[in-house]
């Protein structure tokens, strides 16, 4: 009989569960793989650039380095909440993108991977949903963030 | 040679800064100046009026005491582009032009070749050939295609300036 070494055991362990970052974006309660998010910080103001991309209208400038801005408030036709609001930075396969989201701090929270059910959601990048506490949760694909919209669109 | 520096017009339209490379400039007027012919003719040559706040779908305001006419040309196109204030021409070292992120997808890879910090400013920079009209209906180039064509210039960064 096969027995599980312990170090194999905890590395079983850590491969089913997630640990997510807990967000809200005009309420609407999201999460995203910690891998996936650059940081957190205060939101600053973004300088519009003009652009055909859906929501990518604007970059954000901290410290001296540039990075686009994605309105995810706007595909999610949410209003922002709070004050002072809060910048994500997403770690998105394209390079670092920010996104603005609700001012109430994030949390982590680590799920169980066999409880993340397929998300039918169409509206956004999903790698699933999790129920945490006693809300449907969807847990965004920051890497892909737009991508899907993308090809949408030049299709 | 590619110099390691290139110089730029850097003017503000709405709430963007945008920069011209300055090579291409032939004058930049007052409206007095200008007069009220929509073209502007100088030195014979004959500037057909850009209007970019509206290509670009920008809220400018060129009523005000600070716009100037920019007399561009490229050599086969001539345009005059109205701006709501000239900033400064500044002299940017090659590294500092960044490309657009690969982020943004569409017409805008276009119209802008790259941009830079310029007193602590994003300014985007806008590419001549697109401002003056020779790219209408040329699809935007892709990041891929960006890609190899900084590859192909290697002194180029981003294909920016």
């Amino acid at each position: 009989m096969l027995r599980t070494v312990p170090g194999q055991q905890h590395a079983q362990a850590v491969k089913r569960s997630w640990n997510v970052v807990v967000f809200s974006v005009g309420g609407m309660k999201l999460a995203a793989r910690t891998e996936d998010v650059g940081g957190v910080s205060p939101w600053t103001e973004s300088i519009p650039v003009p652009s055909r991309t859906p929501f990518v209208q604007a970059m954000l400038k901290q410290d001296n380095h540039l990075m686009p801005v994605y309105d995810l408030a706007a595909r999610l036709s949410r209003t922002l909440q709070g004050d002072p609001l809060l910048c994500l930075v997403a770690r998105h396969l394209d390079g670092p993108m920010a996104i603005c989201i609700d001012a109430g701090m994030p949390s982590l929270e680590t799920v169980d991977a066999t409880a993340i059910r397929p998300n039918g959601r169409g509206d956004i990048e999903t790698l699933g949903s999790v129920t945490i506490g006693e809300n449907d949760v969807a847990i965004v694909a920051l890497q892909r963030l737009g991508r899907s919209r993308q090809d949408a669109v030049r299709s | 040679m590619l110099l390691e520096t290139a110089s730029f017009l850097v003017v503000r339209l709405g709430g963007s800064y945008m920069a011209l490379p300055a090579d291409g400039i032939r004058g930049v007027l007052t409206q007095a100046e200008a007069g009220n012919e929509h073209t502007v003719t100088a030195a014979g040559t004959v500037y057909r009026p850009v209007d970019l706040a509206q290509r670009l779908s920008v809220a400018a305001d060129l009523s005000g005491l600070e716009m100037r006419i920019v007399l561009y040309s490229n050599g086969r196109s001539h345009g005059a582009i109205r701006v709501d204030q000239m900033v400064g021409l500044a002299d940017v070292d090659r590294k500092d032009c960044l490309p657009l992120p690969p982020q943004f997808q569409r017409d805008e890879r276009n119209w802008f070749g790259g941009m830079m910090l310029y007193q602590d400013q994003l300014v985007l920079m806008l590419n001549p050939s697109w401002a003056l009209g020779e790219m209408d209906g040329v699809v935007p180039v892709s990041v891929g295609q960006a890609e190899q064509m900084v590859a192909a210039n290697p002194g180029v960064v981003g294909g920016s300036c």
